[in-house]
């Protein structure tokens, strides 16, 4: 499963992120978006734009692409 | 003594300089807002004060986040006072570990305290502080200035600690290989080498910079991938992975030890506000709304008015003053024709848009500082990645809306260095204030009815114009892979009015203080060359040297629909800065206020003359200011010229196709 197929409210957890380009990868980890974490999905844009997920109390945008390279784990 | 303040960015670090310092920065409500260094004297004259761009960790991905490594590199200084978002305190702590290991005296300002305890974060300061190497800590609220007298009391005392750097553990494959590297740097001038060793572990482009002017390339390569594989067999797949593993591990223990979290709360009022502003239908339309109204308040509800009671003093009753002063002191023609012909036409002209200027200012201000800045990049990332750039682009492009000299700088925040330089050439395609003064004039006299629709044109023409441009340059000369986008979306917060009225005036400032220098200066030049010509001083206008280089111009505008003299004379001295071109039209055509020369002009211009004459301003050259500071953020002369080249080129055409289409469509 990837953070893409997560529903809006829903959770998940971070397994993997080794797919994902290493400048986004980095500012990810910088926001606190890393293995383990947990992550709620908090808006989907239209036409296959960004998502936004919450981390911590932080909201973030990341595109739809990365966030299909990003493995999830619900819960 | 010399204080650098860092921190993550949103963490407040500018409120706080701002306080400290008692001079005003910049404030804005997103990140990368502190795009270069700033410095300030502290207000209890303990020394300087520098404000650093905002940073997550030491290794830089962006410009902006390169200043502040090499800050550290290579400045000289007593003390790092560390700002903490005590509600985001796991994330700053990453930071604050590093500048730990760093080895320099370090304050901790715990910024936000009462954000973090609405949030159901209680923090035990004093063990925070035992943990952290016992850096003093002081809970602060930087936006109402709680604490910050207390925090600026400690800067003697912190800075004359001595620094002992934090060493963290990190593990059996790592540290003999730090300790490797640290005994091959023996010639090396620097106080804490291990902190280099982990920053070039890390994959800090700017420590391995550094080395590499002391040991071999391929010897720091070797080391590198070594310890990479080594990791890789045994922890994660990357070095940089591992390093932050280990300091993240950490940071779970001092939050232990120090933080207990009483409840947790969500934000209903910006989820709230997201459900509209990041809606699937209602997105853009929001934005759009937004700009229009913008336009409606500076034009047609508010900046307007005023501008015309502005300029009715300024002919009226304080024209009348200083004729009457001058006839009082006995002065000559000569002077007389100085202050009032080029003086009061020239810089008057300009100032009597003041209003509508800060009434711009202050509007951008509020988006800046509400947080939907953030959003509205999230929502034009689909678009602007279709077209080669990505939504953080759109930032610079909205900041260009008021100069474009800001705008520049900040598409610091891109990541990717192309996408970067894109948005840096076509910002300066964003109408500014500046070019609003032109506009103002020309609506006023050709197009009073449709005023706010007609100059809202000329924004869109200029947003089209650059899109198609990102578009056609991605795809030619700046063909890239690997755009990235990832942002921060801060909660929504109702803007301070004190803020707001500073952040204003801080950004209006600029345009008043330009129409003393530059336009002042500029407006006596041109009014000198219109008052001398060949044939000596008091010429008719018609025979003077400005009448004859605009002429040598002239014919070449003449497929635009306005080939003569002043729009050429007007367009060139524009260069300096796009307001002088009212002031050159006030000196040229003498005219004693607004009304006057909108009466005048209309006699030069047909309506669809002065459409095209208002569409060649808006795109012909970025003004010498915004050319200064394209060649200071590209460091490249090549692309410079390249900035002002295609702009010329591309007003020229617009202009041209506008012109003939309109006359052969039938308009006139």
């Amino acid at each position: 499963m990837v953070l893409a197929d997560i529903k809006p409210g829903c959770k998940a957890r971070i397994t993997n992120m080794e797919s994902l380009n290493e400048m986004v990868r980095r500012r990810l980890m910088d926001l606190g978006v890393a293995d383990g974490v947990s992550v709620r999905m908090k808006r989907i844009l239209p036409f296959g734009g960004p998502v936004a997920v919450e981390a911590g109390g932080q909201w973030i945008g990341l595109r739809r692409c990365d966030a299909r390279r990003i493995e999830v784990a619900p819960s | 003594m010399n204080i650098a303040l860092a921190g993550n960015p949103n963490t407040g670090k500018t409120s706080l300089f701002n306080i400290l310092t008692g001079s005003y920065e910049y404030v804005g409500n997103w990140t990368g807002v502190t795009v270069e260094k700033k410095v300030g004297v502290l207000k209890n004259k303990a020394g300087h004060l520098i404000d650093l761009p905002g940073i997550y960790s030491l290794s830089p991905l962006s410009r902006d986040e390169g200043v502040a490594t090499q800050f550290l590199l290579s400045e000289d200084f007593a003390l790092i006072l560390n700002i903490i978002d005590a509600s985001q305190i796991e994330r700053n702590l990453y930071l604050t570990l590093q500048l730990l290991e760093y080895g320099h005296p370090l304050l901790i300002g715990l910024n936000m305290i009462d954000v973090a305890k609405a949030r159901g974060f209680v923090i035990d300061e004093a063990k925070l502080s035992a943990l952290l190497l016992n850096s003093p800590v002081v809970p602060i609220v930087a936006r109402t200035g709680f604490n910050c007298g207390l925090l600026a009391d400690q800067f003697r005392e912190a800075g004359s600690r001595k620094g002992t750097p934090l060493v963290i553990d990190y593990g059996e494959v790592l540290e003999p290989a730090v300790q490797a590297l640290i005994e091959r740097l023996d010639a090396l001038e620097f106080a804490s080498k291990r902190w280099l060793a982990l920053q070039f572990f890390e994959g800090n482009a700017l420590v391995r910079e550094l080395l590499e002017k002391h040991l071999p390339a391929e010897e720091l390569e070797l080391l590198y991938s070594r310890t990479e594989q080594e990791i890789k067999a045994r922890h994660c797949q990357f070095l940089h992975a591992y390093i932050r593993k280990v300091r993240m591990d950490y940071i779970e223990r001092i939050l232990k030890e120090c933080v207990t979290r009483t409840r947790t709360v969500d934000y209903p009022f910006s989820e709230r506000v997201d459900q509209y502003v990041t809606n699937k239908y209602l997105g853009i339309p929001i934005f759009l709304l937004f700009m229009y109204l913008i336009f409606k308040l500076t034009f047609d509800w508010a900046g307007s008015p005023l501008s015309d009671l502005l300029d009715r003093f300024m002919s009226g009753p304080l024209r009348d003053a200083v004729i009457k002063g001058l006839d009082a002191i006995g002065a000559t023609d000569f002077i007389r024709a100085v202050v009032l012909d080029g003086i009061i036409g020239g810089v008057g002209g300009v100032l009597v848009f003041v209003p509508q200027i800060f009434m711009l200012f202050f509007l951008i201000s509020f988006i800046e500082d509400s947080g939907y800045m953030a959003r509205v990049a999230m929502v034009m990332d689909r678009f602007m990645e279709k077209i080669g750039l990505n939504g953080k682009a759109f930032i610079p492009m909205i900041i260009g809306f008021g100069c474009n000299v800001p705008g520049v700088m900040a598409a610091r925040t891109i990541e990717q260095p192309k996408e970067r330089l894109l948005t840096i050439l076509l910002t300066p395609l964003m109408s500014c204030s500046a070019r609003l003064t032109v506009y103002s004039l020309f609506v006023g006299a050709f197009f009073e009815h449709n005023q706010a629709l007609i100059v809202l044109s000329l924004y869109v023409l200029g947003i089209v114009v650059a899109l198609i441009l990102a578009k056609l340059f991605s795809s030619t000369l700046l063909k890239q892979s690997g755009s990235v986008f990832v942002i921060e979306l801060p909660p929504y917060r109702f803007p301070q009015w004190r803020t707001l009225f500073r952040s204003t005036w801080e950004k209006g400032k600029g345009f008043v203080r330009k129409a003393g220098t530059f336009i002042f200066g500029g407006s006596v030049a041109i009014w000198f060359l219109s008052y001398a010509g060949p044939g000596g001083l008091a010429v008719d206008m018609d025979h003077s040297f400005l009448a004859l280089i605009g002429g040598a111009i002239a014919p070449l505008l003449a497929p635009l629909g306005f080939g003569n003299w002043q729009a050429a004379a007007s367009l060139l001295t524009g260069f300096l800065a796009k307001e002088v071109v009212v002031s050159t039209m006030n000196i040229i055509y003498a005219a004693p206020n607004t009304d006057s020369l909108q009466g005048l002009i209309a006699g030069y211009y047909s309506p669809l003359a002065a459409y095209s004459f208002m569409v060649f301003l808006l795109l012909y050259v970025p003004c010498l200011a915004t050319v200064a500071v394209i060649k200071k953020e590209t460091s490249s002369t090549k692309w410079t010229w390249f900035s002002v080249g295609y702009a010329l080129v591309i007003a020229y055409i617009l202009a041209l196709v506008i012109y003939q289409g309109g006359k052969w469509m039938g308009l006139h």
